[in-house]
């Protein structure tokens, strides 16, 4: 028999589904302890910041801003509430937000028309999940991608320097499907939410050791640091040949290849900048808890698990920016644990039959549910300015599909949680009036205080009110 | 030269005009007018929506689709009057010749975008060189994938958070491959399995031993040390559990380790999920055997859900200390052939060669003087260092050559200047290596390249690469894509919801199953809600315990391992590759017999084997073969249209368009036919009243609902919610059938040439890394005329693909790489 083993020979970390509670046995010390001195922001850049700063609060506390995705859109219904204004009611898809009623804004009428066909067929999925952040018309292309820069990554040119990592890109999409991906649209749209340039995806971490081990290092508590410093000491020191090799390997290469070693040279650059850098951070955050060590079996734990890294990341002021793709669109997943056997994708197709829309809304509701566990945790985490995370934050939540059934682009599902440090008016359902889904993006640069950036996308302007 | 070329292609353009206007659109008149001309656009197509003839002759895209539905008889529909052979051959010409401009004295090989190493190639390759398995599954995230195949130069990205891992992962690899010293503390490593119940020294078991929880054990080894000295004693072990869905186990247990009879420590195990665990005890020994022994001892008797076990890894015997006794490490001269000289200038060159040759390895073709220089002086530097040492310093080089883009990147130069040139040997070496083996070429096609030989003996190295076990890589990879047999592992099945629908609907069971998902989604039940829900659990428990099939690990490895195999054999024999359609064989163990009902035919074990199917068997081939139906269902139901879909896309190669953006509206017409649930076949039957949808299922819909007899396990069924399974259909191409197996039939007698096409498009899609452009056609025509006098063996496919021009040549572009670009020629 075959010796060679490859992906299908599956290691130790497939049936991990240790990690989650080892993990959290770490977290909960942490909350219990929300003055816990090593998780607390540096105070290297916790010496608050004036107000009007890069990603900052008009406290001084660091402003966070995250993407989430959620795949297949929701039941339009169900999902939306009552009245508009403050004293809305919740829909039974949004139900499980109640107790956060005060911290989110649920946005109506907001649109993603570049995901519309167009001259371009089929592939509402592909461009679901491409345009969700970048508001362009993605090429229709099996090979030669072509999407724009999205809108965390435009953040984290500007901001990007202030932290250890410019930001932070998750998923829970471990397996990718062997096959081609939706309608001729390569594969590349539908994995990546987030785009350094139009035609580079940025990888999202789906291995929560993986992700943590890039916020803090590898290995146990208290050896974090020094093993992230003798890393960085080897990488460092071949730097320079690797460097010296690529351009020369470039000379060798013509136009389509240059693009490849180009990715290869940025990447180059941008450790150099992360090592340079390191020095103004000071030792990293080291928390003392067990690194993740895989990917756990229940899809349940693993989104749980993603999600509190996030909220490490940000709470360790590791990072202002994060993307979190908890499915691409057209996951096809099953939910066992709440008895819904079907997959995600064939159901959502409903034809309106009753029983299907029921399980499909139920399935968003268990989407929203999830959300709802991570507000929550940070809600109850304070920041360096005595409000809490959520209040210091800006996250999206949403799907680039609005009706999965039917593939439209407009009303989109969208929730804006959190209060960007005092300047959103979180606790209420507010319609935009079929504006740009860009729009909302421009008006959270704003509030990071990003600059030159007049348009971005399909943008027509600012929203007005959010 | 440009303007030569100019003058050529307009004159062809005129040609191809007078050819258009003479020839071709008397027939699209004759043949096709009554959909696609004078403003009749059916299926959106239209033949004579030109404003110029350069605008006929340019739209590659609408003549290649006119080309595919010609040669597969889709056009003109089977009902209507026919072209003849030669017109039909005319089309072909002139859509090859004039709208495509092949030149088939000359053909194009087009370019190939430089190649990054995915991730089985990286694993691979990482083996090879340095005898390290480093796991990229779980170290790098999933490669992109482009035309369905995941070795594709232009999709293949390198994001910064990728290049840091390999940087990392070159760290890790060398730190592990690669002594840093010349002498090292002896070591021993007793495996897991070398444990037993009395002392067995010196067993030859290798892997690790599992204790479970809920049984006393003792299981003991021991080592002999020939000197008295300082020792330290690692013990390894992991503790895991077999998954359960929402069942927890809440059993412990005790692990006591003694040494020679003393005890060194006691631990206590729960639910730990697979974490590992490491100990070391220190020990001064005497000369003599020296036991270790553990012990596991039960504490507590709860409910045995999930199997937890304790998996002894292994203890290691470190020392002695004491560095007279130290040893040549293992490993130690795979890198260091010879004793480092102490002479300066001897080292100097020492530490070139070994640095040449590794990199020359890496690189996969010599490394110039002026990098081995450079490496040989990062070399140096490190090795200066306080502590260091010489095999440090190369240890250091070799991290930057395995982090270098030469060796991430499989950059090709040209053999030649000309236009089209051949790719140097080295290029040819290493595509050879990568579409076989997916790994690096080895020390013979490397010598055969510096030598210049390789092309020129080129069908000895195939055969010789193909009997190799690496060639194993070739199925695992290539049908793991084709066929999605690597999908097998991670698609989402529910036995029980498969097998249950195969009867009849049962209102009941339906509400009950509504009521425990209301309780499921609930956050907090009361007392009597949580004991209702028990309830309902347990209910569920009992009826599906007749549905007590998993789709586990065991299985979906035997339904992978069955196409990878039937596919090693048809290579191995160069049996037809009609065998893929229909045949009376397949690969079997217990398991899988079992699973298709093949009870009688003596297959026991769990090793896979060649297996003689019985004559009315429904299955041989692949479209009948569990795993492909299973990654082509839904979690709980077949699929009739991902199944066609699969068949036009991977056998017939004649894919529909995709799905129009915006689905229609079928609940409407459904609407009107409730006075029963619809079957899968009439809603896929209302489906296809709609226009917009027929034409495209029409196509799809026959082709899947011939398999309605296998589930979405893959196992045969009689019925389906209680209701008889029909499977009869007629494809678009006119045959009628009964069965899956006329189907197959139908497949191999008239649709060969089709299935031929296709699988010569994906292997060479496989093997040159990118998609086929409409130049590629005169190609795999080629390449199937071969294929068709050698009767379809898999020789003449895998022959064709490897001398194929595309894969031989190569299209200058100014600046790729030789010893002398195309560009510097100009100028000179």
């Amino acid at each position: 028999m075959n010796k060679h083993s490859t992906s299908q020979d599956r290691p130790s970390e497939r049936a991990a589904a240790f990690s989650r509670r080892h993990f959290l046995r770490g977290l909960g010390a942490c909350l219990a302890l929300p003055a816990f001195e090593s998780l607390q922001p540096l105070k290297a850049l916790g010496a608050l910041a004036p107000a009007g700063k890069l990603a900052a609060t008009a406290t001084g506390a660091p402003l966070r801003t995250a993407f989430i995705f959620f795949p297949n859109g929701a039941v339009p219904d169900a999902w939306w509430p009552e009245k508009t204004g403050a004293d809305f009611a919740f829909s039974p898809t949004l139900q499980g937000l109640e107790d956060m009623r005060s911290h989110v804004q649920v946005m109506g009428e907001l649109d993603h028309l570049c995901a519309l066909p167009g001259a371009d067929g089929g592939g509402d999925h592909a461009r679901g999940n491409a345009v969700y952040l970048t508001g362009v018309r993605i090429k229709k292309s099996a090979s030669d991608v072509h999407a724009g820069v999205s809108i965390d990554q435009v953040m984290a040119r500007q901001v990007g320097h202030l932290t250890r990592l410019p930001s932070l890109e998750l998923s829970c999409d471990n397996d990718h499907k062997s096959s081609a991906c939706d309608s001729n649209y390569a594969c590349a749209y539908q994995y990546n939410l987030s785009w350094s340039s139009p035609t580079s995806p940025v990888t999202p971490e789906s291995n929560p050791r993986l992700a943590f081990e890039r916020m803090f290092g590898v290995g146990k508590p208290g050896e974090r640091w020094a093993n992230t410093q003798r890393i960085e000491a080897e990488q460092r020191s071949i730097l320079d040949f690797v460097l010296d090799d690529a351009h020369r390997l470039n000379r060798q290469l013509a136009a389509r290849d240059r693009d490849k070693l180009d990715q290869y040279l940025t990447g180059v650059r941008e450790i150099e900048t992360r090592i340079q850098n390191a020095g103004r951070f000071g030792p990293a955050k080291d928390p003392d808890m067990a690194t993740p060590s895989g990917v756990p079996t229940s899809y349940g734990e693993y989104v749980q698990l993603m999600y509190d890294l996030m909220w490490l990341a940000f709470q360790t002021d590791s990072t202002r920016l994060a993307t979190f793709c908890l499915a691409h669109d057209g996951d096809n997943r099953s939910f066992g644990e709440i008895g819904i056997f079907e997959g995600h994708h064939d159901l959502s197709h409903h034809q309106n039959k009753p029983e299907r829309v029921k399980k499909v809304q139920e399935i968003d509701a268990w989407y929203v549910k999830q959300f709802a566990k991570f507000l929550k945790k940070m809600e109850a985490t304070k920041d360096i300015d005595g409000n809490s995370l959520l209040h210091n934050s800006m996250i999206v939540y949403g799907a680039g599909n609005a009706d999965g059934n039917r593939h439209t682009h407009n009303n989109l599902p969208i929730v804006l949680a959190g209060a960007g440090g005092g300047t959103l008016r979180p606790g209420r359902y507010i319609k935009q009036n079929s504006q740009p889904m860009t729009n909302l993006f421009l008006s959270l640069a704003d509030r990071m205080s990003l600059t030159g950036l007049e348009r971005f996308g399909d943008s027509t302007g600012r929203l007005k009110d959010v | 030269m440009a303007a030569c070329l100019g003058i050529s292609a307009a004159a062809r353009a005129a040609d191809g005009a007078r050819v258009f206007h003479k020839q071709i659109q008397p027939m699209l008149v004759q043949y096709c007018g009554d959909c696609h001309l004078d403003g009749m656009k059916k299926g959106n197509v239209s033949l004579d929506d030109f404003k110029t003839d350069r605008d006929a002759l340019t739209n590659k895209d609408l003549w290649a689709m006119v080309l595919k539905n010609v040669r597969g008889n889709i056009m003109p529909p089977p009902k209507k009057e026919q072209p003849t052979a030669a017109e039909r051959e005319r089309l072909v010409q002139w859509i090859k010749f004039d709208v495509f401009g092949i030149d088939p004295r000359n053909i194009d090989p087009g370019r190939v975008t430089v190649r990054r190493l995915n991730r089985v190639e990286y694993r691979n390759t990482i083996r090879d060189l340095t005898g390290v398995d480093f796991d990229t599954d779980s170290e790098f995230p999933p490669d992109d994938t482009g035309y369905g195949f995941d070795d594709i130069g232009e999709v293949l990205n390198l994001s910064p958070m990728l290049l840091e891992k390999y940087l990392d992962a070159a760290n890790r690899i060398v730190a592990q491959a690669v002594p840093a010293q010349s002498r090292v503390m002896p070591e021993k490593i007793l495996p897991g399995r070398a444990f037993h119940a009395t002392n067995a020294p010196g067993s030859e078991a290798w892997g690790n031993l599992s204790l479970s929880y809920y049984d006393p054990a003792l299981v003991v080894n021991s080592f002999h040390a020939e000197h008295a000295g300082h020792y330290q004693v690692a013990v390894d072990l992991t503790a895991n559990e077999r998954y359960v869905e929402d069942q927890f186990d809440a059993n412990k247990c005790r692990l006591i380790v003694r040494i020679d009879g003393k005890e060194v420590g006691r631990y206590e195990y729960g639910r730990e999920s697979g974490q590992p665990f490491h100990y070391d005890y220190a020990q001064d020994w005497t000369a003599g055997d020296h036991q270790v022994a553990l012990e596991i001892e039960p504490l507590t008797h709860e409910k045995q859900i999930r199997s937890l076990t304790l998996r002894l890894v292994s203890a290691t015997i470190h020392g002695p200390a004491d560095a007279q006794y130290w040893v040549e490490p293992p490993n130690y001269r795979r890198f260091f052939p010879k004793i480092v000289p102490a002479d300066a200038a001897a080292r100097h060159i020492y530490a070139r060669e070994i640095l040449g040759d590794f990199a020359s390895k890496a690189f996969r073709r010599p490394a110039d003087a002026e990098t081995v220089e450079r490496l040989t002086a990062l070399a140096e530097n490190r090795a200066q260092e306080p502590g260091a040492t010489f095999e440090a310093g190369i240890s250091h080089a070799f991290v930057a050559i395995l982090a270098s883009p030469r060796f991430l990147y499989r950059q090709e130069h040209a053999a030649s200047t000309q236009a089209t040139p051949f790719i140097d040997e080295y290029s040819l070496a290493s595509r050879l290596s990568y579409f076989l083996w997916s790994t690096m070429p080895d020390a013979e096609l490397m010598s055969l390249a510096a030598a210049g030989k390789l092309r020129a003996g080129l069908d000895n190295q195939v055969q010789r690469m193909l009997a190799d076990p690496k060639a194993a890589a070739l199925a695992k990879n290539f049908t793991g894509q084709w066929l999605q047999a690597r999908d097998i592992d991670i698609v989402a099945v529910d036995p029980r919801t498969i097998l249950s629908s195969q009867e009849k609907k049962d209102p009941h069971a339906e509400e009950m199953r509504a009521q425990f998902r209301e309780f499921a989604a609930k956050d907090h039940l009361t007392a009597e809600e949580k004991e209702k829900f028990n309830k309902l659990r347990e209910g569920f428990r009992k009826t599906f315990g007749r549905f007590n099939l998993q789709f586990d690990y065991d299985l979906r490895t035997a339904m992978r391992q069955e196409v990878e195999l039937y596919f090693s054999h048809i290579v191995h024999e160069d049996r037809s590759v009609l065998d893929f359609l229909q045949s009376d064989y397949t690969f079997l163990n217990e398991r899988l017999a079992r699973h298709y009902g093949l009870t009688n035919l003596n297959v026991t074990g769990s090793q896979m084997r060649l297996v003689k199917l019985p004559a009315d068997s429904p299955r041989g081939g692949v479209l009948t073969m569990g795993g492909v139906l299973a990654v082509t269902s839904n979690p709980t139901r077949t699929s009739p249209v991902k199944r066609g879909l699969f068949v036009l896309d991977n056998i017939l190669g004649n894919p529909p368009p995709p799905a129009p953006p915006n689905i229609p509206a079928l609940e409407d017409i459904e609407k009107g036919a409730h006075d029963h649930d619809l079957t899968l076949r009439e809603t896929l039957a209302i489906h296809r009243e709609k226009p917009v949808c027929a034409s495209c299922h029409n196509h799809m819909d026959p082709l899947g609902l011939a398999m309605e007899n296998f589930n979405a396990l893959g196992m045969w069924r009689e019925h389906d919610h209680g209701e008889p399974i029909d499977c009869t259909g007629t494809l678009l191409s006119g045959e009628s059938f009964q069965s899956p197996r006329e189907l197959k039939q139908i497949l191999v007698a008239n649709h060969h040439l089709e299935f031929y096409r296709t699988l010569t498009e994906k292997l060479l899609t496989y093997a040159l890394g990118r998609g086929l452009e409409p130049q590629d056609t005169e190609t795999v025509d080629q390449i199937v005329d071969q294929m068709e006098k050698a009767n379809g063996r898999f020789s003449a496919l895998l022959g064709g693909v490897i001398h194929s021009i595309p894969f031989q040549k190569t299209r200058q572009s100014p600046l790729l790489g030789g010893p002398e670009t195309a560009m510097t020629k100009e100028k000179s």
